[in-house]
């Protein structure tokens, strides 16, 4: 308990934390009103027939708030690596995994937190949009497959930090465990741009956890929303356990 | 001039003397070439495996043994669209794909005569009405023109080996299909619309005279390798023939895949080691005080920044010259063992013009990416946020790509620093967003303004 309010105390006392947060749910209201706005029903062949997934439109500004996720939980570790503090911390609690834990407890519990508010703000910012231009019939947020988009993609930045937390604790250095942990997400949809394999497509981190944003044809989708977000959980938690064994077991 | 050298040899000193970068360095085109060549045993197609040529028409026929001619008069020719046909051909059976030689009028080049798929030779400026004539002898087809009917002009004479001693003869009118690629919501698809041209044929004979029925046939293609068209018709009456028709007759280059860019992908990886050696090199030196003996030592600090920025364009530009010719040596062949070989998807040579282009390009890209993340690491002075900005621009667009609408889409690729990575492009397609000098202008144009913006930061602030 008291390394989890050390940890929190060392997560907010930072400014660029503080910003990072913001950032993330910012960043990703903004971005998912950009794109919202991008849309309009006329681009649907007729109205009636408009399959269009608005609800995976709205929060397609996971995007920004994932990068912002990762920097911060990067910095969580690597920043320590970087200045030392690290031995500091290891000698006021020497039980390494449990810093480990706490840690990932409250960089998860700050992603989280700020993934519901940006969340909330892109729904609530979609709509008004996506009346505005044609949409007249909107599945009610609450509701169902819209439900379900909502929260999974609130786990999934928390996902995302957990995995980028581990990653850090791994190769102990913000620029390349950042680079590698935007490299992971996003090396899986460029290659499927020129490779035509299904596995690549389907399993990577980012388009397994983000079929859970799915709403509309999910009878033909790759993967299903939960077994998605599973798939993400099995990588997070590879990355985690990987970091939490060098954490423990390599001095700094 | 003198200290600019020394300021250059200085920063390679502590480029070469920090192991890691070297190390980066190297692997940077190490790793282009090994993903490429990975991704290349994943890429493959099956384009080699269809015709080369759209065959689709409405033919008025009939059969003719030996040699002999048919003439007609094109009185008009009406709807459809620029690439609409009407005239008179010479077929080896009325079936998709069969030999053939065609003299027609078409709005858009005017009298022509063509064979097999090849290229056309042109007559006169056309314009209905005009008369045509194909006639066989043996195994050549001679195309004349006139415009009373009176005074011919060869338009041209085409060979036909092989051709047997009965052959389909008569007019014929194609209309092609319009196809406008739209993107939307995440998926593309193609939407075609089928046209359909009306001529009106008059004083139409044969030689030698025919009683028989003319036959009336659309000619279409099997299902896979279509356009859609729409049913086209015959009539006749007062010796004049009435002839609709739809389709198009033409050589095609089938997938559309720009196979040069396909073969260099994984130098997108090596573009990702590039950013992080770049904005590190200044980053790190800021970050542990190291700037403050490289400022004492030369206080003129702009300098110092842009022999910085020489010294790490210089060794991107070999990372990427050396990732784009290995990426190439290894992934093409392989390309090619999974389909992408001619007649679609010729493999060019590394001596070939666009290939120079490309390779010498993407060195030039990646140099160009090096001063970009050397002034934005000395612009923003953290390296974790200069190398996710620098991430952020170059890897989000080409996600994206396909997930925004068309012109969105496109306003990025030209607009912003990705349009860089236009210069390895080698296929002008309907999604292509700029031409690849003026994309990698664009990049060198961001470059400059940030690295501009680095230097007047870096003089006015301290170290």
């Amino acid at each position: 308990m008291r390394l989890l309010r050390a940890e929190t105390v060392k997560l907010g006392t930072v400014a660029t934390n503080l910003w990072l947060l913001l950032g993330t749910a910012g960043g990703m209201v903004a971005l998912g009103a950009t794109v919202t706005a991008t849309v309009h029903i006329d681009q649907c062949t007729s109205p009636a027939e408009c399959f269009e997934d608005t609800t995976r439109l709205g929060l397609s500004g996971v995007h920004l708030g994932q990068i912002l996720v990762i920097v911060l939980a990067v910095l969580c570790v690597s920043g320590e690596h970087d200045t030392g503090m690290i031995r500091t911390t290891f000698a006021a609690a020497p039980r390494r995994l449990r810093v480990f834990a706490a840690k990932a407890a409250v960089v998860t519990g700050a992603a989280l937190a700020a993934g519901a508010l940006a969340v909330a703000g892109s729904i609530a910012l979609a709509r008004p949009i996506l009346r505005h231009n044609g949409f007249a019939h909107l599945p009610a947020p609450a509701e169902g497959p819209s439900l379900r988009a909502a929260v999974g993609t609130v786990l999934y930045l928390g996902l995302i930090a957990v995995l980028s937390l581990g990653l850090a604790a791994l190769v102990r250095d913000t620029a390349v465990a950042i680079t590698a942990a935007v490299g992971l997400l996003y090396l899986f949809p460029i290659v499927s741009q020129f490779v035509d394999s299904d596995l690549i497509r389907t399993y990577g981190p980012l388009s397994a956890g983000l079929a859970v944003q799915a709403t509309v044809g999910l009878d033909h989708a790759r993967i299903g929303p939960w077994a998605g977000l599973a798939v993400l959980a099995g990588w997070a938690a590879t990355f985690a356990l990987a970091g939490a064994a060098r954490f423990v077991l390599s001095d700094p | 001039m003198n200290s600019f050298v020394r300021l250059l040899r200085a920063e390679w000193t502590k480029f070469r003397s920090v192991r890691r970068w070297v190390i980066t360095a190297v692997a940077a085109a190490v790793v282009s070439a090994v993903a490429s060549t990975a991704f290349a045993t994943l890429s493959s197609t099956d384009a080699n495996d269809y015709p080369n040529y759209i065959d689709q028409f409405h033919f008025v026929h009939q059969s003719m043994a030996g040699d002999g001619s048919v003439v007609a008069r094109v009185a008009s020719l009406s709807a459809g669209n620029d690439g609409a046909r009407a005239g008179l051909m010479v077929k080896q059976q009325a079936v998709s794909g069969s030999p053939y030689a065609a003299v027609y009028v078409a709005p858009a080049h005017g009298v022509r005569l063509e064979s097999n798929f090849g290229a056309a030779t042109s007559g006169g400026a056309g314009g209905a009405p005009t008369w045509l004539r194909l006639t066989r002898t043996g195994s050549a087809i001679a195309a004349d023109e006139s415009a009373d009917g009176t005074v011919w002009t060869r338009v041209g004479v085409v060979p036909m080996d092989r051709l047997p001693t009965t052959v389909e003869i008569g007019l014929f009118v194609s209309s092609p299909t319009e196809s406008v690629m739209e993107q939307q919501f995440g998926s593309t698809h193609r939407e075609s619309t089928p046209t359909l041209a009306t001529a009106t044929f008059d004083h139409v004979a044969l030689t030698p005279r025919s009683t028989a029925d003319w036959r009336s046939d659309d000619i279409v293609m099997a299902p896979v390798q279509s356009e859609p068209t729409q049913p086209g018709s015959m009539t006749e009456s007062d010796g004049t023939v009435t002839v609709a028709g739809s389709g198009d007759i033409t050589y095609v280059v089938i997938g559309d895949d720009d196979v040069v860019l396909t073969a260099l992908d994984g130098l997108l990886l090596g573009l990702v080691m590039v950013v992080v050696l770049a904005v590190l090199t200044i980053s790190s030196e800021l970050r542990r005080g190291l700037i403050r003996t490289t400022f004492t030592a030369s206080p003129r600090r702009g300098r110092a920044l842009l022999a910085k920025a020489v010294v790490v364009a210089a060794v991107s530009f070999v990372v990427g010259l050396v990732g784009a010719l290995a990426s190439y040596g290894l992934a093409r062949p392989q390309l090619a063992r999974n389909g992408f070989a001619a007649p679609n998807y010729p493999v060019l040579s590394l001596t070939d013009p666009t290939m120079l282009r490309v390779v010498v390009g993407a060195g030039l890209l990646l140099a160009l990416v090096g001063v970009l993340g050397v002034a934005l690491g000395a612009l923003l002075r953290r390296g974790a946020a200069a190398i996710t900005l620098m991430l952020l621009v170059f890897l989000l667009p080409t996600v994206f790509d396909t997930a925004l609408p068309l012109d969105v889409a496109r306003w990025i690729g030209r607009s912003t620093p990705v349009a860089g990575l236009a210069i390895l492009q080698t296929r002008s397609l309907w999604n292509t967003a700029t031409t690849p000098w003026a994309g990698l202008g664009v990049l060198a144009a961001y470059a400059t303004v940030v690295l501009v913006l680095a230097v007047w930061r870096i003089r006015r602030r301290d170290a």
